[in-house]
Formats: structure tokens, sequence, C-alpha cells
């Protein structure tokens, strides 16, 4: 067994024997009951355990790291969904703690991140190339931001005054022509040139999200919060097909 | 240090002899940084035609199906060595294993990205993209700062 699997296997239970404690010491404490149910001992020192090897999927790159992460990450939920379950969440309160787990996740991705990126930067000073796009490509995003502000602040606004002021019974244009034709033709084509030019840029579909979201509150009521979505998400397929036509393109003339 | 350099037409591989009063550290230290430099040419071949070409011509060593090849700009070359016998055959400031099955030359790295998977792609000239295992990081950097250090030294 070399180095890293001993490491590895001695992170798993550390985190296994840790979980248990939790399970059997604090799990009654928080619940107010006298004793924690053996499988609720066991849930908690098999998530220990995923948490101990939490590190381990980030050992690799690419394809590897993906497969690996998306692996422990289907593991873990399952194990903590199993545990929250056993501790009486149901429904929606289930779901969300699921996509509190998800968070965490994507905060810890995001910071794995950001360290192979400084590591980038250093390769490129010492190297003795420019520094590069930003972390995220923000700065390189930050252009297609007064679109992203029409498309989701603006359009919603207008065709929802346009429909008061037709006073229309079925309002048309903010109920059927914004969410299913202009959000995602717009939020499309807008990801799709922001790909061709920049690649992948994950803030612009998340920034689509996010501005769209006080318009739904304001305009609408919380039955339009897939409106958001559906401009997130053509503009995050739209930045994907952008880049990889962008990738494609230069290796017809590329040497290997 | 008085430094001479004679030419002799002809040479394949530039030899240094050092004349000294006595044997000290800080000239065995010079001996093996002289060593260290590697600059012989690298025999390749291009069918049955056998060739020397100068490190620097050179953008990468690469494994592939059939063996180890050598890219230039121009074209690519198959070498008899295996990577580890490049190693030490190649100048290790400029050259450095990025790959299990890869050894790239530094001075022509023209570009450098990171994926959201963390790889790390290289390219090369403009047009060769070499990716990096991230195994090899600290030791692409190591060669790097060793050869920023010299740079220094030698200001």
């Amino acid at each position: 067994m070399n180095k890293i699997k001993q490491v590895g296997l001695a992170r798993v239970l550390t985190g296994m024997v840790l979980g248990l404690m939790f399970g059997v010491a604090l799990v009654p404490y928080i619940m107010g009951v006298r004793n924690s149910s053996p499988l609720v001992c066991l849930l908690c020192a098999a998530l220990g355990g995923a948490a101990g090897a939490a590190t381990l999927p980030f050992a690799d790159d690419g394809k590897s790291l993906l497969l690996r992460s998306g692996i422990h990450l289907a593991v873990t939920a399952s194990l903590f969904g199993l545990l929250m379950a056993q501790l009486g969440a149901e429904g929606v309160e289930l779901l969300v703690w699921e996509a509190i787990l998800a968070l965490l996740y994507a905060v810890v991705w995001l910071g794995r991140w950001i360290g192979w990126y400084v590591e980038v930067i250093q390769l490129r000073t010492l190297l003795g190339l420019s520094p590069g796009p930003s972390p995220l490509k923000w700065r390189e995003t930050l252009p297609y931001l007064p679109f992203v502000l029409f498309l989701c602040n603006g359009l919603p606004l207008l065709m929802r005054w346009a429909d008061h002021a037709v006073s229309a019974d079925v309002p048309v244009l903010s109920g059927l022509i914004l969410p299913y034709l202009l959000l995602p033709v717009g939020g499309f084509c807008s990801g799709l040139s922001l790909g061709k030019r920049q690649g992948v840029c994950p803030l612009y579909p998340t920034a689509c999200l996010v501005c769209y979201l006080p318009m739904v509150f304001l305009l609408f009521n919380r039955t339009a919060l897939f409106h958001s979505v559906m401009a997130a998400l053509p503009a995050l397929l739209g930045n994907v097909m952008g880049w990889m036509y962008r990738r494609a393109v230069p290796k017809r003339g590329a040497e290997r | 240090m008085e430094v001479e350099i004679r030419l002799e037409p002809g040479r394949q591989e530039p030899k240094v002899v050092i004349f000294a009063g006595g044997e000290s550290e800080e000239l065995l230290r010079l001996a093996e940084s002289l060593r260290s430099l590697a600059l012989g040419p690298i025999p390749v071949s291009r069918g049955e035609e056998k060739l020397l070409l100068p490190q620097e011509d050179f953008l990468r060593f690469y494994t592939d199906g059939k063996g180890v090849s050598a890219q230039t700009a121009q074209e690519t070359y198959a070498v008899r060595l295996r990577l580890y016998e490049l190693e030490t055959a190649l100048d290790n400031r400029r050259f450095v294993r990025i790959s299990n099955g890869e050894i790239i030359n530094l001075d022509r790295v023209t570009a450098i990205d990171l994926s959201l998977s963390g790889t790390i792609c290289m390219t090369l000239d403009g047009t060769v993209r070499s990716y990096v295992s991230r195994r090899y990081v600290k030791k692409i950097k190591a060669t790097l700062n060793l050869g920023r250090r010299n740079n220094h030294e030698q200001d």
C-alpha cells in the first residue's frame, strides 16, 4: 500500500470514528431523545468516513477528478439524505438539506479551483507570460452585464407594463412570450456570443439567474421562479456551445 | 574568473576544460552545474534518415502508441531514447516532464490555461497543446525557480 492510500485510509477511519462519536453523543442531545438508533449511528459513521475521504477526489485532474467528485457527491448525498430522513426530515425540508450539502460542495470546489488558479498564475509569472483571464472570468463577463440587466430586468418591466397598458385578460407578453421565447432566445444567443469570445464563463448564467430573481417577486410571485431558470439554463447552454465552437475552430489548423 | 571560448567548426557537443590551482568545493560545484547543462544534440530519425538536432529546436518529446516521438515546429521525428533517458540527456533548465508521457521545452510555452475541472493546458508555439498532470506542477515550478535564480545570479 503506497503512502497516499495509507493517508487516505487513515482519514476515512478518523472520519468514521468522529462520525460515530457524533452519532452516539450529540444526535440524542440535538434530537431530544435518550439514545440514537443503531442505524443513525451507522449512517453518522459512514458520513464521517465519506467526509474524511473528501480531499481524495481532488488528487487527480480532468475527467478522473470529475468522475471521482461525482461519485463522492452521490455517495455523500445519499448517506446524508438517509440520515436526515432518519432524523425526521421529509419532503421540502429534505430537499433543502440536500441543497445546503450541494452548496457546500460548490464552495469546496471553488476553493480548490482558486488554489489551482493561483498555481497557474505562478507558472505564468515564472514563464514571463501575460497574467491571463481573471478568476472565473468575471472581468471578461462584465461587458455582457448591461445586456443581462436589459434581458432580465428591463424586458420584464416593459412586458408587464405593456400587458397592463392593453388591459389584456391573459398576460400574453409577460406570461408567455417573455418566459418561453424572449428569455431563452436572449439567454442562449448572448451566452453563445460570450462563449465564442471568452470560453466558459460560469458567472454569466449565474448573473442571469440572480438578476431575474427580484423581478419574480416584484412583478409576479413565487410561481414565476422558473422564469429565472428559463434565462439561466439557455445562457449556460449557449455559453458551453460557444466554447465548444471556439475549441473546434482552431483545431482544424492545429498540429499534434 | 576568466572565460575563454574557442570555436571548433564541426564539433557536435561543446567541451569545457577548467584550469585551476587546486581542488575546491566551488570548483566541484561549477563542474557539476556545467555537467548538468546537457547541451548536446539529440539523435532522432525520420524514416531511414538519422539526424542530430539541437535541443532548442524541440517543442516536446512524448510517448505515443509506437514509442517516443520528438516534435519540432516543422515536423515530428522518432526517438530511440526512452523518456527517462531523455530527461538526463536534455538541459534540465529548459526541458521538464509535465506528465508520465511528455517532456516539454519551457522556452516554447506561449500560453497556459486552466479548465474548470483543474486541467492545466500548455500551448507550445501557439499551436501545440500539452496537458500538465497535477503531480508534476511542483517539479515544473522548481525547474522554473531554478532557471530564474540562475538568471539573477548571472545578472
